[in-house]
């Protein structure tokens, strides 16, 4: 089976973000960057499905700069095969990211399985796994919890509003967007990180894979930091009284009762 | 020549060849091992150690009772061991008898084996008092044990019997150097044999003596007595320093493409050695802080199930067909066994004949985390943090400094011209606990007129719960960027108040090039109050009992300098609980299980807890920051936080002063 994983690399979960001095956008220097957590389920649920499979091949695919070939080497450590990096300029956005991966995956003889991460964490948009699907005219089903594989499609219990699920059927190739709990990623071994290093990258341009600047949608204007987090407050005296200036607080202050 | 020489050549032929036969398979299975054992250097050393320790019964005499009993039938056998050769001897070729050493010695040496013989009888006899009535958990029961007892038991009274019946048959010339065995000629003289009744007595309980000794010779290789032979080895090979780290892997070699052991075959013929020597005293699991909570760790079971599987795989071991070996992890040592260790050391403390216990665990661990992955859950989320942040907490490694806020302490890539580098650690930089530790330590530097920087948002975590846990290649990562950090600026001297953080950079750092002087806080405090720099004029009125911590204690020899430290604060009155120093009880936070669950048993840190709460101390005071969260923990498990306050000497000494 030919499985492909896309995967995005975005700033560590402790990162405190800054903004540039123009607060057009996020300041880069000093960010610790990880793999999107969802996007380890992707990989781990291709990597289970590889080896269920003898002769699969699970090829993990990320557009960006340059640095996101760090992400594309921890994806590799965890075994996936071959490594393909799209670069595009740190200002591209959700749709040039879903083209340039929809791209690169027609440029692959033959797709069976493309699995992502259900959102990457940084701008929590939830579009590249849909959008990829799009551009490349293939099912997908998002924010999957479990999966049934058959010979030739796929039947995925996915997550929806109000804490029930739903079953989808979808043939072949098909993209999955994974949601916390599919499985538990693994943690790569030394011999796999040793070998990860020496796996080839593919490396891509925009042009390659039939992206301009133009496919760029959106175009951020100013970024703002939620206001920092005022210290609680202790509401003293007896019950009634700290009740009454709870409400007096909430409709006064707080302006929500 | 007579048939009693030809029964004994055939006889101690027999049981000295098949005896041989199978020394010769254990020591073909020793150095059949794979890993790599230790140097073996500093000689002169070595041979003090072991003359006190086997000769001197050092270890063995720390438990008083069974160290005595132990010492007297080790010292017997050795007296009694010069009367069996004279024996042996003299039924090859009778005139080669021990007399030539003249009139006084040989009476003097008759003598000794004479008392001898009694003593032992007499240690046997509390030996198995000890082992049957008194039954102490540690011991367990074994039959191997029991067929020691009676032949030991047996063979004092066929020497009484051989002795008593001689006197009485041929009288020799120094019966009067003969006690004892006088005393039982007396009362075998009421069956009113003939003289040649009872030398004939006295040759057959010869050939009884002579039999149960050969029939030893056949028994201990196959049995624990084999640490006869085994622990005075192990004793000249033991590690040396009492302060160690952990070996290094050299990853650079690519020629090594398994880390960690796998299986019985990937240790090292000194941890064969190490199963030999194990004579089943259960001193180190009495000490075991996993054990004595419920867990499936015993660190005397480990080495006897570490021993059944060398056994279990001796064919293919002696084939060298070691890709056939099984597993080192199986139904015995099974993965809770060896995720259950706090690495407190206790067991090594404890062995009288110096089994290394922990880096077998240690280098299991590294097998599983690095080649197979496989570890508690909960770690992986540790390993993570680590990796990206340079800290086991979730935590930003651009907050490492916030704790210092207002306190106008420097870094030292504004100040590095100073006496000492506080190096602050992950505890004392993001929790909130230990930050008032590290604060109170700050105040007492400033009090003392130290001039100090620290390493601010350039300091990572040493690596420390990534090596214990097992994931060396982590460890190395951190630590040499540490040691990067560290030699630019030229740091000479380190103070830090994590007896973990102190241990690494101390014992460990050295490995990859860094080289510093490095103090724990309790030392330097106590060297402060000492150089007068530090006067404590406040009392603190209260009972106060220091918790060791084991990084500190056992790994590093430590115990003086936070009980001085103590000790110096006016009106405290320090008190100590039942298990203190090097008998002190874990936290359990040690040995990564800081990060992991502790799903079997009870507690550890409630145990250690009651344990302080015992002596009715108001302050638990602690010196490590792990302590300091365990037993917090504890004290608010048992509901006790409004009458007992957990608190680091550092912060003790801050307020006397």
């Amino acid at each position: 089976m030919n499985i492909y994983v896309c995967v995005k690399q975005v700033p560590d979960t402790e990162t405190k973000i800054k903004l540039t001095a123009d607060s057009g956008g996020i300041e880069t220097a000093g960010i610790k960057w990880i793999l999107s957590p969802y996007d380890e389920f992707a990989i781990e649920e291709a990597l289970r499905l590889k080896e269920k499979n003898a002769g699969s091949t699970v090829t993990v695919m990320s557009a960006g700069p340059a640095r996101v070939v760090e992400a594309l080497r921890t994806a590799l450590a965890m075994g996936a095969d071959h490594g393909v990096h799209v670069e595009l300029p740190e200002t591209a956005d959700n749709n040039m990211a879903a083209k340039a991966l929809a791209g690169a995956l027609k440029k692959e003889t033959k797709v069976d399985l493309v699995y992502t991460g259900k959102e990457a964490i940084d701008d929590g948009a939830a579009q590249v796994s849909q959008l990829i699907a799009e551009y490349y005219g293939m099912p997908y089903v998002t924010v999957v919890l479990n999966i049934e594989y058959g010979a030739s499609s796929v039947k995925c219990k996915r997550e929806i509003e109000g804490g029930a699920f739903e079953m989808i059927e979808a043939p072949f190739p098909v993209l999955i967007a994974a949601q916390k709990g599919l499985n538990e990623p693994r943690y790569a071994s030394l011999p796999n990180i040793m070998k990860a290093k020496k796996k080839e990258i593919k490396a891509l341009k925009m042009a390659d894979v039939g992206v301009t600047d133009g496919d760029r949608k959106i175009r951020y204007k100013n970024y703002q930091l939620p206001p920092p987090k005022q210290a609680g407050k202790k509401i003293a005296g007896d019950p009634a009284a700290q009740v009454k200036e709870l409400v007096r607080i909430l409709h006064e202050e707080a302006k929500v009762v | 020549m007579t048939w009693q020489t030809f029964l004994f050549l055939a006889v101690a032929g027999a049981a000295f060849g098949y005896s041989g036969y199978r020394f010769k398979i254990l020591y073909k299975m020793m150095v059949a091992q794979k890993g790599k054992g230790p140097k073996v250097d500093r000689i002169r050393e070595r041979v003090l150690t072991t003359i006190a320790n086997v000769l001197g019964q050092k270890a063995v005499l720390q438990k008083p009772a069974a160290g005595i009993m132990h010492a007297t039938i080790f010292w017997g056998f050795i007296v009694i061991t010069t009367g069996t050769l004279e024996q042996f001897v003299t039924t090859l070729y009778q005139p080669a008898h021990f007399e030539f050493i003249g009139e006084l010695p040989y009476k003097i040496l008759v003598f000794m084996q004479d008392i001898f013989t009694l003593a032992v009888l007499l240690a046997v006899g509390y030996a198995c008092y000890r082992r049957y009535v008194l039954r102490p958990q540690g011991l367990g029961k074994s039959r191997d044990a029991s067929i020691v007892l009676a032949l030991t038991g047996s063979l004092m009274v066929s020497i009484l019997l051989m002795n008593g019946f001689g006197i009485l048959g041929h009288s020799p010339w120094f019966q009067s150097a003969m006690p004892v065995s006088s005393q039982v000629a007396r009362f075998l003289s009421t069956f009113g044999f003939s003289s040649e009744t009872n030398s004939a007595f006295g040759t057959l309980f010869k050939w009884v003596h002579m039999l149960i000794v050969l029939s030893f010779a056949v028994y201990i290789p196959s049995s624990k007595h084999l640490h006869i032979v085994a622990a005075g080895p192990n004793t000249f090979l033991k590690k040396l320093e009492r302060a160690k780290g952990m070996k290094p892997i050299a990853f650079e070699d690519e020629t090594i493409t398994q880390y960690g052991v796998a299986k019985i075959t990937d240790l090292s013929w000194k941890d064969t050695l190490d199963y030999y020597s194990c004579t089943e005293c259960g001193r180190c699991q009495d000490l075991c802080p996993a054990w004595n909570t419920q867990k499936p760790l015993s660190p005397k079971l480990l080495i006897l199930d570490l021993k059944e599987n060398l056994y279990l795989n001796k064919e293919k071991t002696l084939a060298a067909k070691y890709d056939e070996v099984s597993h080192v992890i199986d139904e015995n040592v099974t993965e809770d066994v060896i995720w259950a260790c706090t690495s407190c050391r206790a067991c090594e403390i404890a062995c009288p004949v110096f089994i290394e216990h922990t880096d077998k665990i240690y280098d299991i661990r590294r097998n599983l985390v690095m080649m197979e992955s496989r570890f508690p859950a909960e770690v992986q989320t540790v390993f993570k943090n680590m990796e990206t942040n340079a800290t086991p907490w979730a935590f930003s490694s651009s907050d490492r400094a916030n704790w210092a806020e207002g306190l106008s302490v420097k870094t030292m890539a504004e100040d590095s011209q100073v006496d000492v580098l506080l190096w602050v650690g992950c505890a004392g930089s993001y929790d909130e606990r230990n930050k008032k530790v590290l604060k109170a330590f700050v105040n007492l530097l400033k009090k003392a007129e130290i001039k100090f920087s620290i390493l601010g948002k350039e300091e990572q975590c040493t690596g420390d719960p990534a090596r214990r846990i097992g994931n060396e290649y982590l460890y190395q990562t951190l630590a040499k960027a540490n040691i990067e950090t560290l030699n630019r600026y030229q740091v000479k001297k380190v103070v830090t108040a994590c007896p973990h953080c102190f241990n690494t950079i101390k014992n460990e750092y050295k490995d990859f090039g860094g080289n510093y002087e490095v103090f724990h806080h309790s030392q330097f405090i106590a060297k402060l109050l000492s150089e007068g720099k530090l006067k404590p004029s406040k009392g603190i009125d209260e009972t106060v009992t220091f918790h060791d911590s084991c990084y500190l204690g056992r790994w590093n020899g430590v115990y003086d300098q936070p009980r001085a430290v103590l000790g110096s604060i006016p009106s405290a009155r320090v008190v100590e609980m039942k298990n203190h120093h090097d008998q002190s009880m874990c936290c359990g936070a040690g040995g990564g299980r800081m990060w992991m669950e502790e799903k079997i048993g009870k507690r550890i840190n409630i145990t250690r807890t009651e344990q302080a709460l015992e002596t009715q101390a108001g302050i638990i005071a602690s010196s490590c920051p792990f302590c300091m969260t365990m037993m917090n923990d504890g004290v608010k498990a048992k509901e006790m936080q409004e009458k007992v306050k957990v608190m680091d000497i550092a912060e003790l000494m801050d307020q006397a002063t």
